[in-house]
């Protein structure tokens, strides 16, 4: 090609790239309102960001999954009230607190624990997670407000708190945060499709669904050993290395569930396994 | 001077086709081909997003039905222990009064207000069974508050709620649609600061 053409190619690339997309805003626009330094100024975002935090009052049992700021406030003795949080698989829920009135001498807790734990059994379980199970408990009152904002390990989170006096309560805000490679995620719904990614390193992690469905996977990728593509072999997955375990049971930690099927040697589409 | 040419609108289409969003993992909707998952039993939709001032209203009020299938509760204390004794389902409640329908905030409210009476207030004409699985929940409970409250609270075992898949996916599903009612109402509000 010849110098000049590149640059024309080069020329029309930036300027296409630039214009994709934003051009429609422009089009929408009356002549009189025409401002060709909107895509520019401020004033755009600071109107999208100056919306109020979402905000409503927290329940003794409830489910969050947006971020926002939730209030909860004892009408009566509350002692056994819990809290779950859920973002989108690709997030980590960070807690923060912006008012606690409880009396923890008084017997009150507040208490975040780093995933799911339901009828003892632990997501993600104590295999995958990098913190012992007492760990993962951050109680206020021992830390007080030193640990004003805690961050989960994956994209669920929970609080137990107890709150004895009528008028006391807390204000927590929920936010996510973007994680890059989910390594223990649940699914909040029971469809979609999700690529799980464990970029070179060395650690288990599990996708869990609490519905009955059908999974099908179309694409598997596994790591190598020592450098050498897999062999295959018909004495299943043992000592193989990376694997792919497929389990299924009524309890949330996965390291209790049963084992249906074991996925050890890659494919790639068309074929898919459907259990 | 033809290749150029050809070159140039090469790069035209391909800059011009429509580019989806870099989402790399969870999409949304149906997969095609795959299996509808079987539904369970559920109670009709009763929760909808509580009402403010800037939250869009529901189209329209939907009839509420409770359905206490399981009992629940905050199990407090060594998680070696025994549970209490299984829980047997409770009868169905119909709630919405006579004709008249509670409002969003308040049926879910309700929801939540009856899964924790479950839990606090025993005495009621139940069937046997449930009445006595209800009188050992309560009593495994009492048994555990009188032994946490004597514990100090760094030896205090890790806590752990026992609810059922079938509750958990309940709240799931409220705060899915609660979710989605915000996301609507942003969309809106985007919408009506772009349009200006």
């Amino acid at each position: 090609m010849s110098p000049n053409f590149k640059l024309q190619c080069h020329f029309i690339l930036i300027f296409l790239t630039a214009l994709r997309g934003e051009s429609r805003y422009l089009e929408l626009r009356e002549a009189a309102d025409y401002d060709p330094f909107l895509l520019f100024s401020a004033n755009l975002k600071r109107e999208l960001a100056g919306e109020q935090p979402y905000r409503r009052a927290l329940r003794c049992l409830d489910m969050l999954s947006l971020q926002g700021q939730f209030t909860f406030t004892a009408d009566r003795p509350q002692l056994h009230c819990a809290a779950f949080f859920i973002g989108e698989p690709e997030e980590f829920i960070t807690i923060h607190y912006d008012q606690v009135s409880i009396d923890c001498q008084g017997g009150d807790f507040l208490k975040v624990f780093d995933g799911w734990i339901l009828k003892g059994e632990k997501f993600p379980s104590s295999q995958d997670h990098p913190l012992p199970t007492a760990e993962r408990y951050i109680d206020f009152c021992e830390t007080g407000l030193s640990r004003r904002s805690i961050r989960s390990s994956q994209n669920v989170a929970m609080i137990f708190f107890r709150v004895r006096e009528p008028g006391n309560g807390f204000t927590l805000t929920m936010k996510t945060d973007p994680n890059l490679f989910p390594c223990n995620v649940i699914s909040q719904t029971p469809n979609g499709k999700f690529t799980l990614i464990v970029p070179h390193q060395h650690r288990n992690c599990s996708f869990s669904i609490i519905y009955p469905v059908v999974i099908k996977i179309s694409d598997l990728t596994l790591g190598h050993v020592n450098g050498l593509q897999l062999k295959k072999s018909s004495a299943g997955c043992e000592g193989i290395g990376d694997f792919v375990e497929l389990l299924g049971g009524t309890g949330l930690d996965p390291s209790k569930m049963i084992p249906l099927a074991d996925l050890c040697y890659p494919f790639h589409g068309p074929g898919e396994l459907f259990l | 001077m033809r290749l150029p040419l050809l070159v140039s609108a090469g790069v035209l289409l391909v800059a011009l086709l429509p580019c989806p969003p870099c989402r790399a993992l969870l999409s949304r909707g149906p997969v095609p081909g795959a299996r509808q998952a079987p539904q369970y039993p559920q109670p009709l939709d009763i929760f909808q997003p509580p009402p403010q001032s800037e939250q869009p209203q529901q189209p329209q009020a939907r009839p509420v039905l409770l359905r206490m299938g399981e009992e629940y509760f905050l199990r407090l204390g060594n998680l070696n222990k025994s549970p209490a004794a299984p829980l047997s389902p409770a009868s169905s409640l119909l709630a919405g009064g006579s004709g008249s329908r509670p409002s969003p905030e308040q049926a879910a409210a309700n929801f939540f207000r009856v899964l924790l009476q479950q839990l606090l207030l025993p005495r009621r004409s139940l069937d046997s069974p449930a009445a006595l699985a209800e009188r050992g929940a309560e009593n495994a409970l009492g048994g555990h508050q009188e032994a946490t409250e004597r514990e100090r609270r760094s030896e205090e075992p890790p806590i752990s709620l026992d609810l059922t898949f079938h509750l958990l996916r309940e709240v799931l599903e409220m705060a899915r649609a609660e979710q989605l009612a915000q996301q609507a109402h942003s969309n809106r509000k985007l919408m009506e600061i772009i349009g200006k």
